[in-house]
């Protein structure tokens, strides 16, 4: 059928349904909202027993023509429906109680929402206020804590401008992304809007509610609803907060005294007769480098509308000076939502949001590829020698630092070294919704968004060991990514006999674009042109731009069946093609399937007093995760920078084969969750337990002999298999509500067990997370049968004390006493690489959020603990401390081996055991934190009302108050990313890693809001 | 109804405006080997490809040369890291961290000239045009697996690239007889080929396949070949702008090497610190630690014992252009005797091997990190060598004495250098070392090459090749007595992994 046809078919259908009358009267009248008394728009009537229905318009009218004794039944999303007889009235006017009910919440899910009783997949809803209860740079940070089985964590620590990731029901892969798809107001793969803007924000965890995102929902979707305006309220919203930032736990370390006491007694222990010879001063390098910080954030929104538009728009300022000197955030947003009822059918509307952020960056989490790994100024700081000065005589910095690698001043670095990362978001979305008929909608979308970011590094010439011995390096580096996304889908919903019927289809278009661009150089002839000058330095290094496209075409489906209230049904499946997937493997189907049973609609238990809901949900499907890169399945030539002739030229060299059956990894899923509601609601508990097998895991197929000449180091192939399983728990108790008191709890506990089901030949696979000047080949592993990426290093057992070896156990070569001893797994008698076994797991048995919210008259008070439990840390930091060429800490300069402090887990100064990954590092990880105590007061509604104003609101919150751990590093949180970098791999399979990240903050913050 | 239809029509359009797509994948700023060889430059690309693989730190950057020294009675061990322990005691495993490290990047090297020759077939030009470069791939091609054929013995020989990977990954090693007539064969067709000089001397020209070809049949015992190719060397000398340099301090400063005539194949390191490891690390292998010069000194791994120094005339300019018996630590200019006033666990007080040291170029960075030497792989005075060695052995004794004096006069004109304080002086000409006279044996060529050639990679396959092992390693040689040599230690074991990946490469070589 060509396009005319098709339309003219179309309008006669049309036209068919609205000239089907009947002899009957016409009745008017106005539907309201009981809660502020303005109309609603879109209320559906419908007359019971019939198909007959309309709705109403912008200023709730509507008009329907009805038979004598017809049953009304008017209806909206998010209100209690409300049936009237008709009996000879002229106009019925209808107020709708909203819907308070914790079960009559709206959920979002995937291309649509749905009550949350009907939900019969896993989803979490955070609320508006848990994302705002204190301030946050990025919104997932809120989410901490407040969804079971969401683990929120900075990358690294308290640094402003930090990426954050999420992890939804643990690791789902090894070398692919585990973190979940971002959903903004439909746009898949946006960035993340500001916490005040957003209405709600759901977690889709299981395959039934993920699946229909297809290769990309087996790391769990997050779907953010922005705000939108309401009609005929016109309102302005300041929201204003500051916080004052301080460490949240600093180190104990030696002074300048104790310092050189501790050289001079690994000197005796080494039989250097030499004393050590101790500088001038007495530096307290963490106190030169630490600060108090400040957050800042800013709001003004605007909000409201006419009958036929409804505008939300709002502007926000963030700005952190961070802990540490130097470093810093600054961010402006903007969003704007506008809604506009064209015609009776046709609804328009655009988001817009935009941002630019500038961070300050400090050089954190060596990974050791500089030099001496001397471009991280927390480390350093614990490095360079405490008797050496900041500044020499002459003003200029001191680089005399006497024990160890040569490393740089860190007050140098921390103030010298600059790190600026620009990134400018843009996104806009535009949609059509038309009612093409009564029960019969299209939604189209097209959407558009950008993030451009340059990042500046520039080392002036003084730091000798991190610029390389160069007069001033350096580097700068954009990256663009945009992407085109377009949606279409068809809605259908019908009344069949007791059930109700709910389709969807669709079909959606995707394409992102990435391009990158690279330079570096070295050799300025002054610091004052900072990274703006690459082209005046004398030595120009290798340059790079790089670009890839990605195509997803997908067609998606659902169909949802709710039978008598009591069993539901909701089955989905999407296709997805997709051009970064191998040539014979194109398309992939990810189909799910669920059920629910509401038993609290049963007849045995609809007039139990106590059981108000009880729902059973039952899931299973399969999802994917895209886990190819662009091109990556190709034969491909890799360039090299050559020197030919005398000159630098580009040179190809065979890279990898072909690899035409490379596949998407996938998830299969199977949940089971029970929903119960006690007394009316007052308790409600929601349990659910799954089982997450992820196959075809994409790893380095070792198989391919290295004399085939391949420089890729990793060909890849489908290989691995992973499991997740585990419990999710929550409740929420309304445990006293009277007119001035109330007190509501929440609590949530997941249990993730994972564990790697096979892996290449089912061979140990072996990773890295120490930097590299440690010198070490391996810290953690993979292997079968455990969970992914446990410590690996030498079991410690405890301090030689001379004489015979105890049973088992040996020292590195040339122990003597007071060396440590490590269990001699391999049993000959001395320690050699071999000995080296699983010595800890940072995997944690659970975690868990308790929020306990108090509410007394106009005041308001909040307390939310989070904690993690039974996860180990492997403290990084400690074996720099403890190996003599660096600052140690008081404690263990108090309590090392000597011949007369026998009784001691701690051996000797300048042991045997220099940089040796070892149990003796691994600690317990669990904690319990303090994360936000929150005391809100808002001034009486009756003063506020003769000054036109509707709200005004105090509070003061204080984050990471207290905090309850046994670890003895500076936080419990640890997230160091491993020699490897920032890479899906180490985010993965490198936990549990302590060495220089930022530290985590305690702030104390307060706010003001206000709303005309 | 109008606006209706209006409405309508543009949703609709919406579905049109998308279409399909058929998702292939075109790549921009990657390359695909379909359809990628057009002229002969893009020969030239890949033929740089293969050499950029020489430059690179898991080859002549750090891991292949050290590995050289360390195996070699020249070069001894100031560290503890276990892959270097292997290799400089002779208790390598197939598991060295070292070997894994240059077998891969050997092949990859292969890889790559494969790719260069196959590709010429598509390029739809003149022989005489685009024979000249293709024969810059034979002779890579040749070069590595010359070092891998005398440091593994038998090897899988590949010489086109891989469309079966199965078939590839299960193949078997090929003789050491097969591979040396490979080697021979694509050594002569580059020697047809190539032009008689290039612009530079990292490129291949006849001169570097007529070399290689020398020292080839040297190292097989064809003495009569490696006799004739080496006196066409240099009986061609003119043609081939080839001459000894007059200042043998010369060939060890990067910033005067490239106006030398005496290179005649070089690896060409780029003037940077290169992505990929592509650049020099070998220069702060051998440095001294807490040297004043080349911003943090040097690494102090690979160290000569005392008995390379003593035993080594003084009045030998070699000996003072290759060891560093001076050097300014912390300030302080101190003699060898004192070179642990660094403090460093590993300082020794033995003079260092300087040949790398002294003039690093402009662009080293900290520990001479990214040099700029061009490192000769094969230079004039050693075709002079080879010739004086195949001489002996076919009787020849008037030609070896010309040809090893023409060397040893050389080293007695002294020169301008530098000491390890960086104290600028003249070595003047010396009486030493004196000519030869009399009879010349192959062992006064083979003494004569480990002390012109000191730390350049040469001496392990000359003790390889005359199996003289068991005499220097012996407790009369310079490192004293190497109890844990063997013969079997004259070839290195194949990688373990890649015996795991494919069986049929068994058996290992004996002894691992």
């Amino acid at each position: 059928m060509n396009l005319k046809i098709k339309l003219v078919f179309i309008a006669m259908l049309l036209l068919s349904l609205t000239n089907y009358a009947q002899d009957s009267v016409t009745i008017k009248g106005t539907v309201t909202s009981q809660t502020d008394g303005e109309p609603i728009l879109g209320a559906n009537i419908i007359i019971k027993g019939t198909t007959n229905g309309t709705s109403t318009d912008f200023d709730g009218n509507y008009e329907i023509k009805v038979t004598s004794g017809a049953v009304l039944q008017f209806s909206y999303l998010g209100f209690v429906t409300k049936t009237v007889t008709y009996t000879d009235q002229k106009t019925i006017n209808v107020e709708l109680v909203e819907d308070t009910g914790v079960l009559e919440e709206i959920v979002v899910v995937g291309y649509g929402s749905a009550k949350k009783s009907d939900i019969t997949g896993s989803v979490s809803s955070v609320k508006s206020e848990e994302l705002t209860a204190f301030p946050v740079l990025d919104a997932s940070q809120a989410l901490q804590g407040r969804a079971a089985g969401v683990v929120v964590q900075s990358n690294n620590g308290g640094e402003p401008g930090a990426p954050v990731s999420i992890k939804i029901r643990g690791n789902t892969s090894i070398n692919a992304s585990s973190s979940p798809l971002i959903v903004v107001d439909g746009f898949v793969g946006a960035t993340m809007p500001q916490a005040n803007d957003i209405q709600s924000m759901e977690i889709l965890k299981d395959a039934s509610a993920t699946a229909i995102y297809g290769s990309r929902g087996s790391n769990g979707v997050v779907l953010v609803t922005t705000k939108k305006g309401k009609s005929g309220r016109l309102s302005i919203e300041v929201n204003s907060t500051y916080a004052v930032q301080n460490i949240s736990n600093r180190l104990d370390l030696l002074g300048a005294d104790e310092f050189a006491d501790y050289q001079n007694q690994i000197r005796a222990n080494n039989g250097v007769t030499a004393a050590y010879s101790q500088g001038t001063a007495d530096t307290d390098w963490q106190d030169l480098i630490y600060r108090s910080g400040n957050t800042q954030n800013h709001q003004v929104s605007f909000s409201g509308g006419t009958d036929k538009i409804n505008f939300y728009a709002s502007g926000n300022y963030f700005k952190q000076d961070g802990i540490i000197i130097n470093s810093g955030f600054e961010r402006a947003t903007f969003l704007s939502n506008i809604d506009a009822q064209m015609t009776d059918k046709l609804k328009l509307g655009m988001n817009l949001f935009g941002s630019r952020g500038i961070k300050n960056g400090s050089a954190t989490q060596s990974n050791g590829s500089v030099s001496a790994g001397g471009d991280d100024v927390i480390t350093l700081a614990l490095r360079y020698a405490p008797d050496q000065p900041v500044y020499n005589e002459d003003g200029s910095y001191n680089f005399g630092n006497t024990v160890g690698d040569p490393v740089d001043n860190p007050y140098a670095v921390a103030k010298e070294r600059i790190d600026e990362t620009k990134t400018d978001n843009f996104r806009a979305n535009f949609y059509g919704n038309y009612d093409i008929l009564e029960n019969l909608t299209f939604k189209t979308t097209f959407g558009f968004s950008t993030e451009n970011s340059t990042r500046g590094i520039y080392l002036p010439a003084l730091l000798t060991q991190t610029a390389g011995g160069d007069s001033g390096r350096a580097e700068v580096e954009t990256d663009r990514e945009t992407t085109l996304l377009n949606e279409n889908y068809l809605t259908y919903k019908k009344e069949i006999g007791k059930g109700n019927l709910t389709l969807l289809a669709g079909f959606s278009y995707q394409k992102t674009v990435s391009e990158n661009f690279y330079a570096e150089a070295t050799g300025f002839i002054s610091d004052s042109f900072s990274y703006y000058g690459l082209g005046s330095a004398t030595n120009i290094l290798q340059p790079d731009s790089s670009i890839s496209e990605v195509e997803i075409q997908s067609q998606f489906g659902r169909l949802n069946y709710d039978w008598d209230d009591k069993y539901l049904l909701t089955a989905t499946v999407r296709r997805d093609g997709a051009s970064n997937f191998a040539a014979n493997e194109k398309y992939a189907i990810f189909p799910s399937a669920a059920f629910g049973w509401k038993i609290s609609n049963e007849k045995f238990l609809e007039e139990s007093e106590s059981i108000s809901n009880l729902k059973l949900r039952l899931s299973y499907g399969v999802t994917g995760n895209p886990s190819i890169g662009a091109y990556e399945s190709l034969a491909r030539f890799e360039t090299l920078y050559a020197s030919s002739n005398g000159e630098s030229v580009s040179a190809i060299t065979p890279e990898q084969p072909e690899n035409p059956n490379l596949k998407w990894e996938s998830s299969y899923q199977t949940n089971l969750g029970i929903d119960l509601g006690l007394y009316n609601n007052r308790v409600t508990v929601s349990l659910d337990y799954y089982n997450i097998d992820t196959k075809d895991l994409i790893l380095t197929d070792n198989s391919i002999t290295e004399y085939l000449g391949y420089t890729a180091d990793d060909i890849l192939a489908n290989v691995g298999q992973i499991n997740n399983r585990g419990f999710e728990f929550s409740v929420s108790t309304r445990n006293i509500s009277t007119d001035n008191f109330s007190w509501n709890t929440d609590f949530n506990i997941a249990f993730n067990k994972n564990e790697v089901v096979s892996l290449v030949n089912d061979a140990d696979l072996y990773f890295d997370a120490a930097p590299s000047y440690f010198s070490n080949d391996r810290s953690y592993v993979l292997r079968v049968g455990e969970e992914v990426g446990l410590f690996y290093g030498y079991d410690y057992a405890g301090v030689y004390q001379g004489g015979t070896l105890p049973d088992g156990t040996a020292t590195l070569a040339g122990g003597v006493a007071g060396d440590p001893l490590f269990r001699d797994l391999d049993g000959s008698g001395d320690i050699t690489t071999d000995d080296r076994g699983v010595i800890g797991n940072p995997n944690p048995d659970y975690t868990f959020g308790l929020t306990n919210s108090f509410t007394y008259k106009d005041f308001d008070l909040s307390i939310f603990l989070q904690g993690s439990q039974g996860g180990e840390i492997f403290n990084m930091t400690n074996v720099q401390l403890t190996n003599g060429d660096a600052n140690t800490t008081v404690d263990y300069y108090n309590n090392a081996w000597t011949s007369t402090n026998t009784d001691t887990d701690a051996p000797r100064v300048g042991n045997n055991s220099n940089r040796e990954i070892s149990s003796r590092f691994v600690e317990d990880g669990s904690y319990v934190r303090l994360k936000n105590i929150a005391i809100g007061y808002n001034l009486p509604g009756e003063t506020l009302e003769k000054i036109g104003i509707d709200r005004v609101r105090f509070s003061i919150s204080a984050q990471n108050l207290l905090t309850f751990t046994n670890y003895s590093g500076l936080d419990p949180e640890v997230n160091y990313v491993g020699r490897g970098g920032d890479n899906n791999t180490s985010a993965n399979t490198a936990q549990g890693f302590d060495f220089g990240s930022y530290p985590t903050v305690k702030s104390v913050s307060f706010s003001l809001n206000v709303k005309f | 109804m109008k606006t209706t239809y209006k409405y309508l029509f543009l949703l609709l359009l919406s579905f049109s405006i998308v279409g399909c797509s058929d998702l292939e994948e075109e790549p921009v700023g990657l390359l695909a080997p379909d359809g990628f060889f057009q002229s002969t430059s893009d020969i030239q690309t890949a033929v740089d490809g293969s050499l950029t693989h020489a430059i690179n730190e898991k080859f002549w950057g750090r891991k292949l040369s050290i590995a050289l020294m360390l195996r070699s009675d020249m070069v001894s061990l100031a560290s503890n890291e276990t892959r270097r322990v292997e290799m400089n005691d002779f208790t390598t495993l197939a598991s060295n961290g070292m070997i894994s490290e240059f077998w891969p990047k050997t092949y990859q090297g292969i890889a790559a000239a494969n790719q260069a020759i196959a590709g010429a077939a598509d390029v739809d030009v003149d022989d005489e045009l685009k024979n000249p470069v293709t024969a810059q791939a034979y002779f890579a091609r040749a070069f590595y697996y010359f070092h891998l054929v005398r440091l593994f013995g038998e090897v899988p020989y590949i010489d086109e690239p891989v469309t079966d990977i199965d078939a590839a990954t299960s193949m078997s090693k090929s003789s050491v007889s097969e591979i040396y007539a490979n080697i021979i064969a694509d050594l002569e067709y580059a020697k047809t080929w190539l032009p008689n000089t290039q612009t530079s001397r990292a490129t291949p020209s006849k001169a570097a396949a007529s070399s290689y070809l020398a020292l080839v049949h040297l190292t097989m015992g064809n003495y009569q070949e490696a006799f004739t190719e080496a006196t066409e060397v240099i009986n061609n000398a003119g043609t081939y702008d080839l001459a000894l340099d007059d200042n043998y301090q010369n060939l060890f400063n990067a910033d005067v090497i490239d106006a030398s005539k005496e290179p005649i194949f070089a690896l060409d390191y780029n003037n940077f610190e290169a992505a990929d490891n592509a650049y020099d690390q070998t220069a702060p292998m051998t440095g001294i630690r807490g040297d004043d010069r080349n911003l943090g000194g040097g690494w102090s791994v690979a160290v000569p014992t005392l008995e390379v120094y003593t035993t080594w005339d003084a009045g030998d300019y070699r000996r003072a252009v290759s060891l560093d018996d001076r050097a300014s630590i912390g300030g302080t200019v101190v003699d060898y005797t004192e070179f642990d006033i660094s403090g460093h666990q590993f300082a020794k007080n033995n003079p260092y091997i300087a040949k790398y040291m002294r003039y690093p170029g402009l662009f080293a960075r900290a520990n001479a990190r990214a040099t700029s030497h061009n490192y000769s792989m094969m230079r004039y005075a050693e075709v002079l060598l080879i010739a004086a060695e195949a001489a002996v052995e076919i009787g020849d004794n008037a030609s070896a004495l010309t040809y090893i004096n023409q060397v040893r006069e050389r080293a007695r004109k002294g020169g301008a250098t530098k000491t390890g304080a960086d104290e600028e002086y003249v070595f003047e000409a010396s009486s030493v070392p004196a000519d030869l006279t009399g009879t010349v044996t192959v062992d006064d060529v083979l003494e004569e090459r480990r002390l012109e050639l000191a730390f350049e990679g040469k001496r392990w396959y000359d003790i390889v090749r005359r199996q003289i092992g068991s005499e220097v390693f012996g407790a009369s040689g310079l490192e004293g007595l190497k109890a844990s040599f063997d013969s079997n230690d004259y070839l290195l074991p194949l990688p373990e992994d890649e015996l795991e990946r494919n069986p049929n490469l068994l058996p290992q070589n004996p002894g691992y």
